[in-house]
């Protein structure tokens, strides 16, 4: 009986392939057409190949357009995506699987997510040629990992309310979402679930100069006007979206993808604000470093920044690629001098001191 | 079941049994527990976890007493009444089985949020369900169906004549209920109280996102790992949850006792129950009615997002998100969840009674030490399940295993216990004077398990099957460190949908992993011609 069945999964699954195949040859004909031109001028060396397993943070609109220009630039290289748009879980994923690796690449995901699995020796280092041209803030001095887009943190409004309640006046700073009059209206992703969430706490302490205390004393202040820690960044602009609360620090990009799609809801970037940095890495073990390495390399070339900014609206970590309508440039919007390493390497500790300080 | 030794198919059986617990129930948590450091007392000496503790026996409290209520008031009305519109009330007992909780939690956050479309838009109350209320109401609606299903198979086996008897001796109908019927379901509901409990215990999806600030062990483990990669400080609140769950498993030991709950012994009765009071049966009819209510609003909601352009700031139809999921890798990813589904159940229900026979009927050594083995799954919230295979299987020299494999794998031992307790329940019901007769004519007790129980137990294959099928289907935390590319399921899509903030197809993709897991199983009943019902109540 348990040959029958595994049989019949068996083909049950080639029947899945041969209508995925089926598909994947309508569909692949004018990338097929396009590829000569774009691969003439990849190809300044010997053609890559091999096959990658990439491990995905990012957007699901996103990855299908950025990895099929991918295939075009390297048509030698076959890339398996494994899609999980939360990178926490991707993190442990390549821990427990360290004793016999199944990703290639993880890619996305701010770089506090990557920073610690190179300290754990599970990346393999490679500093790309093209990374010649991001600058240091953004990558990792070993090439452990190397930062490709940037997103800002921002914030995001629901415009009937905010009219309603309080006269549609937006927060020019973080002390802003102090005022009573947000009580119970704000919501902010959990610093201890969401990269976001986190990041926006170590705004904070940068504020302050690294004053702990006082930073702390503004998440207290700040944990009487909040009503939710929700558990993912995007859940928070759902609920935004609907009305359910006011306000929300978030991420710039996401939520002009929101009011994109016609939901009634603004952004605007308060002063003295966090950004991440989004990070591709290459997991040691991987049997197809050549391609691997192909994939860092192409992630911060012009046309890969261009197509992730048209993408997903988040900004990229070279100069040369314009930020997306609307969107602002890090250089245009007042930024914490923040220090990633120290927000990395003292994450565990400061995560349990908020803990302790808002009592939850 | 007698001696070991002159049978050697029971011995090899029961050798089976045990070694296949060892190597995917016991093996992968030991590879969790000895996560090297010294986070466990690092995190046991924080203190942190006191309060977490504190607040999940609150909320399962709370939630277990409503939800067996719930079930069993559901059970009585199914089985005793004779209410009208049961096929349909039989959809409603499973339906909240069917969904991922991510998805669920959502549509009562727009309909009973602060600014929810029934609280704030009918009513025009700021209520929040944030909060301890919040995720009592969403676990009662969320595991009464597997008290549900428990009571009802205990129910259906009781014995008519005794009420019968009881009603001709002279007493009323709720006499009888409370003298006759009650005490002989006992074990069901036991168990029913049991597996609830521990579900609850173990639920993260609904706390997580409408517990707001109320943080119960579940979620406090999903934090230690999510946002300190702290798998020490995490499996230590996981061997929290796994004491509660002892702790429970002996408080239901003690209270069972040696009692008897003996109710098919011989020929069963044609005999029909003496009929409830017309009173009672719609009083049941209205609650039940009011249960479909709440639970159809709920999941109406998910049809009309799945069927309009962006719920609810547009309203325009469209069918678009439909189109969707039935192209690229999702058909793929719905096949997968069907494929992995039906295998995973047929298999946990067939393993669950062999199990269930064994311990129940055996009288070896240790079988305490299985049984609580096989109730332990429920207790492991599916994070830990799924880091656990994640560890334990990936090996270099395991690479050979094929992933679709080790996931129906996953999901046979990740939900057992459900259908482990029912065959118990069941066998416990049943005179052992039957299979011993036929042991008494020659066969052996494989041959008596097989032609003479089993029969009998139709209704506890159905509930292993029935809760191993929808779970497997709606599982999202144990496969999510598993799939692959070529693996990937409906929750797993739902989730990145969900977190992609496309509502529209997200909610089109959970209404098609419902209405192909309702098609699966009314195939699947009609198949078995009805020994596998949609819901265990064959009244």
């Amino acid at each position: 009986m348990g040959i029958d069945s595994r049989y019949d999964r068996r083909t049950f699954l080639k029947l899945a392939g041969a209508t995925a195949a089926v598909a994947a040859c309508g569909g692949a004909t004018p990338a097929a057409s396009a590829a000569p031109a774009s691969s003439a001028a990849a190809a300044t060396a010997a053609p890559v190949t091999g096959t990658i397993s990439v491990y995905s943070a990012l957007n699901e609109s996103t990855n299908n357009e950025f990895f099929g220009a991918f295939r075009k630039a390297y048509p030698g290289v076959t890339v398996n995506v494994l899609p999980l748009a939360a990178a926490g879980e991707l993190q442990t994923r390549i821990r427990t699987e360290k004793a016999s690796p199944k990703a290639d690449i993880f890619i996305g995901g701010s770089s506090e997510f990557h920073d610690p699995l190179g300290k754990e020796g599970l990346l393999e280092a490679y500093i790309a040629p093209n990374a010649k041209d991001i600058d240091a803030k953004f990558k990792e001095a070993t090439g452990l990992w190397t930062g490709w887009y940037t997103g800002i943190f921002g914030f995001i409004s629901n415009n009937d309310r905010l009219s309603k309640e309080l006269g549609g006046k937006k927060p020019a700073s973080w002390d802003d979402l102090l005022d009573a009059s947000w009580k119970g209206k704000l919501i902010l992703p959990s610093p201890l679930l969401t990269g976001g969430g986190y990041i926006f706490m170590a705004t904070q302490i940068f504020r302050f100069n690294k004053d702990e205390a006082k930073a702390m004393d503004y998440m207290k202040k700040l944990h009487a006007n909040i009503a939710q820690y929700v558990p993912t960044s995007p859940g928070a602009l759902a609920l935004i979206d609907q009305g359910q609360f006011v306000g929300c620090p978030n991420w710039v990009h996401d939520i002009l993808t929101e009011k994109t799609k016609g939901n009634p809801v603004d952004v605007n970037v308060p002063a003295d604000t966090g950004f991440e940095v989004g990070a591709v890495s290459i997991v040691k073990g991987t049997k197809s470093l050549a391609a691997a390495q192909a994939l860092v390399n192409w992630s911060i070339t012009k046309d890969a920044g261009d197509l992730n900014v048209k993408l997903s609206n988040r900004g990229s970590t070279r100069t040369d690629v314009a930020p997306a309508a609307g969107a602002p440039k890090l250089t245009d919007v007042k930024l914490v001098n923040y220090d990633r390493q120290w927000a990395t390497d003292n994450k565990d500790r400061l995560l349990k001191l908020w803990q302790s300080t808002v009592g939850l | 079941m007698r001696s070991l030794q002159r049978e050697p198919g029971l011995l090899l059986a029961l050798l089976a049994v045990i070694v296949l617990v060892c190597v995917f129930i016991l093996y992968p948590q030991i590879r969790v527990i000895i996560t090297p450091g010294t986070g466990y007392i690092d995190f046991l000496s924080g203190g942190t976890w006191i309060r977490s503790t504190s607040q999940s026996i609150q909320v399962m409290v709370l939630s277990t007493t409503t939800a067996v209520l719930l079930g069993f008031v559901f059970a009585y009305a199914m089985v005793y009444t004779d209410m009208p519109w049961k096929p349909f009330f039989r959809l409603i007992g499973i339906l909240p089985l069917l969904s991922p909780p991510f998805v669920v939690a959502a549509s009562y956050l727009i309909l009973f949020g602060p600014r929810g479309l029934i609280t704030y838009g009918i009513f025009g109350q700021t209520i929040s369900v944030f909060g301890l209320g919040g995720i009592w109401g969403v676990q009662t609606i969320a595991f009464f169906p597997f008290a549900y299903q428990l009571i009802a198979d205990v129910l259906s086996r009781s014995d008519a004549r005794l009420e019968q008897a009881a009603r001709n001796l002279g007493a009323g109908p709720w006499q009888v209920f409370r003298s006759v019927t009650l005490p002989l379901s006992r074990p069901g509901l036991g168990a029913a109280i049991l597996t609830t409990a521990i579900y609850v215990l173990e639920d993260f999806g609904n706390p997580a996102l409408i517990g707001g600030t109320f943080t119960v062990l579940p979620t406090q483990a999903y934090g230690l790992i999510s946002g300190f990669g702290d798998l020490p400080g995490a499996t230590a609140v996981s061997t929290l949850l796994l004491a509660l769950a002892l702790i429970l498993y002996v408080a239901k030991i003690r209270l069972d006792g040696g009692r008897s709950f003996i109710t098919v012994s011989g020929r069963a009765s044609s005999m029909p129950r003496p009929p409830v009071p017309v009173v009672l049966t719609w009083a049941c009819f209205v609650a039940c009615l009011l249960l479909a209510v709440v639970i159809l609003t709920v999941y109406g909601t998910l049809l009309v997002s799945a069927l309009t352009l962006n719920f609810p700031n547009n309203l325009s139809f469209t069918t678009k998100h439909f189109e969707y999921i039935t192209s690229d890798v999702n058909g793929t990813a719905l096949q997968n969840t069907l494929i992995f589904g039906v295998v995973a159940a047929a298999f946990s229900a067939v393993f669950a009674l062999v199990a269930g026979w064994l311990v129940e009927r055996g009288s070896w050594p240790g079988r305490r030490v299985l049984d609580f083995l096989l109730i332990m799954p429920a207790a492991i919230p599916g994070l830990f399940f799924g880091i656990g295979y994640a560890t334990a299987f990936n090996e270099a020299w395991l690479d050979w295993l094929d992933r679709g494999v080790l996931i129906i794998i996953s999901m046979i031992f990740w939900n057992i216990p459900v259908g482990y307790q029912a065959a118990v329940a069941g066998l416990r019901q049943i005179d052992r004077t039957m299979d011993e007769a036929a042991t008494s004519l020659g066969a052996s007790s494989l041959r008596g398990f097989r032609d003479v129980l089993i029969p009998m137990l139709g209704g506890s294959i159905s509930v292993g099957f029935v809760t191993t099928f929808v779970r497997a289907v709606t599982t999202l935390s144990v496969v999510i460190f598993l799939f692959t590319s070529g693996t990937t399921v409906a929750t797993i899509r739902i989730f990145q949908l969900v977190n992609d903030l496309n509502w529209g197809r997200a909610t089109a993709f959970t209404v098609a992993d419902i209405g192909m897991a309702i098609l699966a199983l009314g195939g699947i009943a009609l198949l078995s011609r009805g020994r596998i019902a949609l819901g265990a109540a064959r009244a």
